[in-house]
């Protein structure tokens, strides 16, 4: 595969996570819309899947020395993490 | 070939986009970044039913749209890298102007989007979820600005001197202004 049809294949794969995580959201309800752990990790899930690909792909961390690549996925373990703590605590 | 490069596993040369100096500050972003999300989501689990009320208020088409808005622009300046790389210096030029553009039409449908809450009567003070609304966003849009003086650096270096490494620092700026917003569509506009 040549680095554009890869990077191509990431954003297109990037753009249809986003649609559907369109489709998760409170706004598409008139009711008002209770709190919800499945769809919430669900969201939060894609949006790891999504970071780490812009990461790793568009930032090319991928390729990068060792360092980066544990900083940057030390980051993301720490912050979603965190967000998932703070969620179900 | 050797006999050692037949024998071991072939090894991934190893590239540090950009440089050193631009990472830190990257990642300096991310725990200033990650600080905010984390205290945004303290904040939600103490007013947790007031902050899925206010979220309904939100233009979650407007959310989407800007999300896939930044995507695109990441795709046009990782193909630019790409070209820039190949000499093909003209076609980079034009990817970079269109991520560019993309940036402008973000910033143009975020100004719509807090106009339209504003008339809608959710300001700043409001409550808390429009306070961390209207803080994480504004932040993030300071830093869509800046990513777009880094584009035009990019812009400026292809067309005289043409380094690589110039052009990569803006594309990596540009990516983390993308990445972050990823995460802010998640925590404002869509978990429950």
């Amino acid at each position: 595969m040549t680095a554009a049809v890869r990077t191509t294949a990431v954003w297109a794969g990037l753009s249809a996570i986003t649609v559907v995580s369109w489709f998760l959201a409170p706004a598409h309800h008139a009711q008002p819309v209770a709190a919800s752990t499945p769809i919430t990790l669900g969201v939060l899930a894609l949006a790891v899947i999504k970071t780490r690909l812009i990461i790793q792909e568009f930032m090319e961390v991928r390729t990068a020395p060792l360092w980066l690549r544990l900083a940057t996925d030390g980051w993301l373990v720490a912050l979603f993490g965190a967000i998932v703590v703070s969620y179900v605590w | 070939m050797t006999a050692r490069s037949a024998t071991s596993a072939p090894s991934v040369p190893r590239h540090l986009p950009a440089n050193k100096d631009l990472w830190v500050f990257v990642l300096g972003d991310f725990v200033i970044f990650g600080s905010y999300f984390v205290i945004f989501m303290v904040s939600r689990h103490q007013e947790r039913g007031l902050f899925i009320e206010s979220q309904r208020h939100l233009s979650l088409n407007i959310g989407v749209v800007n999300t896939l808005v930044l995507l695109a622009s990441s795709w046009l300046v990782a193909r630019a890298v790409q070209l820039t790389r190949a000499g093909e210096f003209e076609r980079a030029r034009t990817m970079i102007v269109g991520g560019g553009l993309c940036g402008l039409v973000f910033m143009v449908i975020k100004a719509y989007e807090w106009s339209a809450k504003i008339a809608q009567g959710h300001t700043f003070p409001s409550n808390n979820f429009f306070m961390y609304y209207y803080m994480l966003t504004g932040v993030h849009l300071f830093h869509v600005a800046i990513g777009l003086v880094f584009l035009g650096v990019s812009y400026f270096e292809l067309r005289h001197r043409r380094r690589v490494g110039s052009v990569e620092t803006g594309a990596t700026y540009w990516h983390m202004v993308d990445l972050l917003w990823v995460v802010i569509f998640a925590l404002l506009y869509v978990m429950r």
